[in-house]
């Protein structure tokens, strides 16, 4: 699917700074909760499962399965008009049970989306600072 | 423990204003038109309300216009001069709203409380566009792949069930025309005069796949209102009391971080509120007659039937064929066509039916010696809350 330039971007805050700058950097790293180990996404102030502050940015594998998909048919969503039918689909990390990740599965025909196919992460540069983590069908 | 408020508190009155695609009218007029109605169903005078409660997520600001929150009452309505107590809820569902309503009386803070939940639908602002230039907050990491629309979310959700539970989306076509062929039947209903067909729901578009258009509620302008009291007072007004025998409300806890809607906990969150329904008013799903299930889109009535143990979990594609779940079936759902036939009134049109099927003014769709109603609202996806009512306290 194509960029349409009206898309919103990322409003980064501290909070998900780090984030954005390893996927600009081509790594996808997630929020993990020190003392527990949880990976929070998307980014929390506190851990989600034990309430901690001292959270860090990981790296993670980019593996995973996808958990679930929609077909968007209604032209609802400012910058993506043009593309419907397009794929959003929910991907769930190798890492953690429920770790969730929105992508489009580029390169993945709607019609071919599985449930519980294998994926893998890939970038797509949408500005100079914003590199949107993207999942696509792993290499069988 | 159990609430304490069983049989003590009854809805007296209910009124509709007009259900409408869009109306000429502001929403303002709309709800007193629907108090206005429901205080002439029981017999009160305005000059008696002493209590208002409504649920007013949603609204953008001009009150009135965009909703109606209880201050535009407080201004502009006839109350009693004796007016001592309302309730504004941003959160819950609206059976919160008659929730705090029943918990005002029976601690004497108020004696008839007035309920209502407005709908606005502007033509100029669909309410699922998204138009955002700027991905702020947790939207940071959906709106820039293009997914922000609830109906998206549920749409995910209802994806993962039809994989884990070998479920076709066709099977909804059951639920569906069964909900409109209630609305065909009920005079306030949007599609009162527009019948559907299983092919007619099968061949309608998608919006976000497998939710199809008629997987999806029916915006409308519009207002329903209740008058609560107490059932002693209830007993001696113009119609027969629809007595509130349990309440509950509850949210899903155990949700994954990713933004809410994950189908995974709604049968924590709705069999914990079902539980309170049932252990509360003594009755379990069997002794409802009528079962009025959220269906802002069509996947949470099967979450409902399946977390309030009308079916096992998985079944509840299985359990709305045949018609069963018809006004004359074993298990009677939505039988004012649900928000999907009668249109979107986030729940009020369900406590309005429960209400009246036990207190056999349904009319047409009167379900026989429907003598408890069970409505339970919003998606345990996310929140939900209930009531039970019943003819006798």
């Amino acid at each position: 699917m194509t960029v349409e330039p009206e898309r919103a971007l990322p409003a980064v805050t501290d909070l998900t700074r780090p984030f954005w700058e390893a996927a600009n950097d081509g790594r996808l790293a997630i929020q993990r909760c020190q003392p527990c180990g949880y990976y929070n996404h998307p980014p929390k102030p506190l851990c989600d499962r034990c309430q901690s502050g001292d959270l860090k940015f990981e790296d993670v594998s980019g593996h995973g399965t996808v958990w679930s998909f929609t077909v968007m048919h209604q032209k609802s969503i400012a910058g993506f008009q043009d593309s419907v039918p397009y794929v959003t689909a929910l991907v769930e990390l190798d890492e953690q049970k429920h770790l969730l990740l929105v992508t489009n599965l580029p390169g993945v025909d709607a019609s071919d989306v599985k449930v519980g196919m294998h994926v893998t992460i890939s970038f797509q540069r949408l500005s100079d600072e914003i590199a949107l983590p993207q999942f696509v069908a792993a290499p069988s | 423990m159990t609430w304490a408020g069983k049989g003590k508190v009854a809805v007296a009155g209910i009124g509709f204003s007009a259900l409408t695609r869009r109306s000429e009218q502001h929403l303002g007029k709309l709800a007193f038109d629907a108090a206005n109605a429901a205080l002439v169903d029981a017999g009160l005078e305005a000059s008696q309300v002493d209590g208002l409660a409504t649920y007013i997520m949603g609204g953008t600001g001009r009150d009135g216009v965009d909703s109606v929150s209880a201050d535009y009452f407080l201004k502009h309505y006839t109350l009693s001069p004796d007016f001592r107590w309302y309730a504004e809820l941003q959160q819950g569902m609206i059976a919160s709203a008659v929730i705090e309503g029943a918990n005002a009386i029976i601690s004497g803070m108020a004696n008839y409380v007035l309920v209502w939940r407005a709908m606005h639908n502007p033509p100029d602002r669909p309410y699922t566009q998204v138009t955002a230039r700027t991905a702020q907050g947790d939207s940071q990491f959906s709106l820039p792949y293009g997914q922000s629309a609830v109906y998206q979310w549920h749409a995910m959700a209802y994806q993962r069930y039809l994989h884990e539970y070998g479920a076709k989306r066709e099977s909804m076509a059951a639920l569906a025309v069964n909900s409109r062929r209630n609305a065909n039947m009920n005079e306030r209903a949007y599609f009162r005069d527009t019948p559907m067909s299983e092919e007619d729901y099968l061949n309608s578009r998608f919006i976000a796949e497998p939710l199809c258009l008629f997987d999806c509620d029916i915006p409308i302008e519009g207002c329903a209102a209740f008058v609560l009291t107490s059932a002693e007072r209830a007993r001696d007004l113009k119609n027969p009391p629809a007595f509130i025998a349990s309440v509950a409300q509850n949210t899903a806890r155990n949700r994954p971080a990713m933004i809410s809607y994950i189908l995974d906990d709604y049968m924590a969150c709705g069999a914990t509120l079902a539980g309170q329904l049932w252990g509360d008013s003594g009755l379990g799903p069997r002794d409802m007659g009528a079962a009025q299930l959220y269906d802002g889109f069509s996947p949470s009535t099967y979450y409902w039937l399946e977390a309030a143990g009308f079916c096992d979990k998985g079944e509840a594609h299985a359990f709305v064929q045949n018609g069963r779940i018809a006004i004359e079936g074993e298990m009677p759902v939505n039988t004012f066509g649900g928000s999907l036939s009668e249109g979107r009134l986030h729940g009020m049109g369900h406590l309005a039916e429960a209400a009246l099927q036990v207190t056999g003014r349904a009319g047409p769709r009167q379900v026989a010696d429907c003598n408890a109603s069970c409505a339970i609202d919003g998606s345990p996806l996310l929140r939900g809350s209930g009531v039970v009512f019943t003819s006798e306290p």
